[in-house]
């Protein structure tokens, strides 16, 4: 594309961007029911998508195909204007999305995507209590009976399963096999007999992950994505695949976070001290390389075996740092704001409510330690911590 | 510190620990002798320093405790032991002591607003104007001390009653916390609520105080995380052994104990220089008050990502230490504000 038609691209999101992102979105959604959250983010969502912004990373045939150029300009565009988020469909746009077209079916993809574009909710159920970054420890069981397999077990911290209309998976259907081998990836639908949800209370107060009882559940065999005992495989397709994209949207926000970090210097009169302009330089430096590494990565220039690792750890921490020092800088008064609007992400403005949320980056998805381990061992090829294989 | 003390000072910790566990309320507190550790025998004190304080505010930030008393012991004792002695004053003092009476001083802990008084010279009395945006702990009070500037500059304390000023509650993200908004209109001031200080630098002195209070409630904090981490992270299994035999892990915890060993140091030697006064109490009050609640936010930070998902849940509590602590780091000086406080002296030389 040329720059040109991109520049013409830019100013079409632009002028869209002013029509429609709702104005006083951030008062409206701050502290509001969970149904009203979810309301207004569903019907965000097929605003964004009458304009074919919702899913601009998915193939063309199922309503995306924008190149990555364009998508780096959406995303700067929609921070740029302050658009909500698309928090609840996170991992239906993206996780089930890209699991789907890595490893499912005709059947299965025609059966969701169209209905994920409707608003149909995803959820992840892969951590357990005694699971987490050892996740290949997962107990969770899955037994073929007949057409169908019989699912016990417990899963916990799954983002928005409350509102969640179908869940990612994994189950162990071999219980003899090494532990990665005898697992398997099921699409469940959260209205099966058997799923008890039950929200947890997070530390922001929040209660958006939840755990999830199965109690023989059926899960049809048709559900089954990717082979038998090789659900493992697929999560990793899975995970790999969906970094990088949310990376380019999420450096963008950050972008915003910091410009909004910028104002409040501005307003508190702490842009009058070089120390708060060494500490701002320094971190939009930080957010600079951020935005370059992401824009490397999802060109596709060959990554490196460890680059989706560095990123991940790079924004969560950048993230954590941006928020600490506002909630520094914004003083005794931002600890009055006692709610963060909901849709928005984790640079809302209500400092250290942000603060507290930014460890929801740098806990899922592989902590910061494990990131540092996988750095380590696959980027720069040293020798591995001993004990069971990760 | 001497042998004795040192003994003292174990068992105070003890027994503090011990009470703060059953979430004490303010008889109990005063029962404890809390108020008066620092107060001369004459007012039914202990007789003790602010080290003997110091102990205890340590042990209420490791509990993470609600409740006035940091802001009674920092500011108001403070406040009542440097301003001239006098009947009103005196039974005050006592009457804290004895834990009849919770008096709060209302000094803006973010230093920017500020009370005056005028017409002082008019046999009606001298009135009050003025705010304080955040007051430690308004609503528990039954006396509000409030330090004013009279009309020709001099720092004074006007002693009213809360229902003459209006106290608004300003509900903050530390739930453990307690601050709210204190404004006077014109209040009446009859001549013998209005006292002075002894010192001329007394508010400087008072704000020390506090910021040193703050410091030991940080290191209670960080106390508390690096411990909790290390047991947490000693049980906790993953890859078939507990997660702090991983490097990672194992860093992080020395990184934290580093910090609260060198945060211990520089807290102890701010109390001594407030207990003895010397001269440089003012820098060493800066040193720990930036170096403390930086720490405490790291290292329950940091206690927050070892403790995995369940670091992030609502019941595990970490999170009541983290917001803690950011609230601490706000009160009574910024850490960047303590350290350019530091740098001024670098001109000087
Ligand atoms: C806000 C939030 C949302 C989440 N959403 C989801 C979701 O939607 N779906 C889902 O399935 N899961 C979700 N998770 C779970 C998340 O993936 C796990 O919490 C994470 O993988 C860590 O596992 P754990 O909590 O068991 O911690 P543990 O694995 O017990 O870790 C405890 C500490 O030990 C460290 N550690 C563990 N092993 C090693 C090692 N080998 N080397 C060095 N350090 C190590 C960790 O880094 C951590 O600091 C969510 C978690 C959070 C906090």
């Amino acid at each position: 594309m040329t720059a040109a038609l991109l520049d013409d691209f830019r100013a079409g999101v632009r002028d869209w961007c002013r029509e429609h992102v709702p104005g006083d979105w951030r008062r409206a959604q701050t502290g509001v029911p969970d149904e009203e959250f979810a309301a207004f983010q569903k019907g965000w969502f097929q605003e964004l998508r009458r304009a074919g912004y919702a899913v601009p990373h998915w193939p063309a045939e199922w309503g995306g195909g924008m190149s990555v150029p364009e998508q780096a300009v959406l995303h700067e565009e929609l921070a740029a204007h302050d658009a909500p988020r698309l928090v609840l469909a996170f991992v239906s746009i993206h996780h089930a999305a890209s699991t789907l077209l890595a490893a499912g079916t005709d059947a299965q993809r025609r059966r969701h995507l169209p209905a994920i574009l409707d608003g149909e909710i995803w959820c992840q159920g892969f951590s357990e209590p005694d699971a987490g970054s050892d996740l290949a420890a997962l107990r969770t069981s899955a037994r073929r009976k007949g057409d169908a397999y019989i699912v016990n077990g417990q899963k916990c911290w799954a983002s928005g399963a409350a509102h969640a209309d179908w869940c990612l998976l994994l189950a162990r259907t071999d219980p003899d096999a090494p532990k990665r081998r005898g697992i398997s990836y099921f699409l469940m639908d959260m209205r099966t007999p058997g799923v008890d949800v039950r929200p947890t209370r997070q530390a922001t107060g929040e209660s958006h992950f939840c755990e999830i009882f199965l109690d023989d559940v059926a899960v049809p065999a048709a559900n089954r994505i990717g082979p038998e005992h090789e659900g493992w495989r697929v999560a990793q397709e899975t995970l790999g695949a969906e970094r990088g994209m949310t990376m380019l949207e999420l450096a963008e926000r950050l972008g915003g976070g910091f410009r909004r970090l910028v104002g409040l210097c501005g307003e508190t009169g702490a842009l009058d001290d070089p120390v708060t302009r060494d500490r701002l330089a320094a971190l939009e430096t930080e957010l600079t390389g951020l935005r370059a590494l992401c824009a490397k990565l999802v060109a596709g220039e060959r990554p490196g075996p460890a680059d989706a690792s560095i990123v991940k750890l790079f924004y969560s921490e950048l993230l954590q740092r941006v928020t600490d020092f506002g909630t520094e800088i914004a003083g005794l008064s931002a600890h009055t704001d006692l709610r963060k609007p909901l849709s928005s992400g984790w640079e809302s403005g209500a400092w250290p409510l942000d603060f507290v949320a930014s460890w929801e980056w740098t806990i899922p998805g592989g902590t910061s330690e494990i990131q540092r381990t996988i750095i380590g061992e696959r980027g720069l090829g040293l020798p591995r911590e001993p004990g069971e294989g990760r | 510190m001497t042998a004795d003390l040192s003994e003292f000072h174990g068992e105070l910790r003890a027994a503090a620990s011990g009470l703060l566990a059953g979430t004490p309320g303010w008889r109990a507190i005063a029962d404890a002798g809390w108020p008066g550790l620092e107060a001369p025998a004459a007012f039914d004190g202990a007789d003790g320093t602010f080290a003997e304080v110091a102990v205890v505010l340590q042990e209420i930030g490791r509990a993470a405790a609600p409740g006035p008393y940091p802001s009674v012991a920092a500011l108001a004792i403070g406040t009542l032991g440097l301003l001239s002695p006098g009947p009103g004053r005196d039974e005050l003092l006592r009457a804290t002591v004895a834990g009849g009476t919770v008096p709060v001083v209302a000094l803006d802990a973010e230093g920017t607003e500020a009370f005056r008084l005028t017409g002082g010279a008019r046999p009606d009395g001298a009135r009050l104007h003025g705010a304080a945006a955040f007051v430690l702990d308004a609503s528990a009070a039954d006396r509000v001390l409030v330090p004013a500037a009279d009309p020709d500059g001099t720092a004074v304390v006007a002693d009213v009653d809360p229902a003459d000023l209006t106290v608004e509650d300003r509900p903050v993200v530390d739930a453990t916390r307690s601050l709210g908004r204190v404004a006077a209109d014109g209040v009446a001031v009859r001549p013998e609520s209005l006292h002075r200080f002894r010192v001329p630098d007394a508010l400087e002195r008072i704000r020390d105080r506090a910021a040193v209070a703050i410091a030991c409630d940080c290191l209670g904090i960080a106390e508390a995380m690096l411990d909790a981490t290390v047991a947490y992270t000693s049980d906790r299994r993953q890859f078939g052994r507990p997660v702090g035999s991983f490097q990672a892990v194992k860093h992080a915890c020395a990184d934290m104990l580093v910090r609260v060993t060198v945060t211990r140091e520089l807290v102890a030697a701010a109390v001594r220089a407030q207990a003895d006064g010397g001269p440089d109490a003012a820098a060493a009050c800066s040193m720990a008050k930036s170096y403390a609640c930086a720490a405490a936010v790291e290292v329950a930070g940091k206690a927050m990502q070892l403790h995995g998902g369940m670091g992030y849940t609502w019941e595990s509590g970490v999170h009541v230490y983290l917001k803690r602590a950011a609230l601490n780091r706000s009160l009574f000086g910024t850490p960047a504000r303590h350290r350019a406080r530091l740098a001024v002296r670098y001109a000087r030389r």
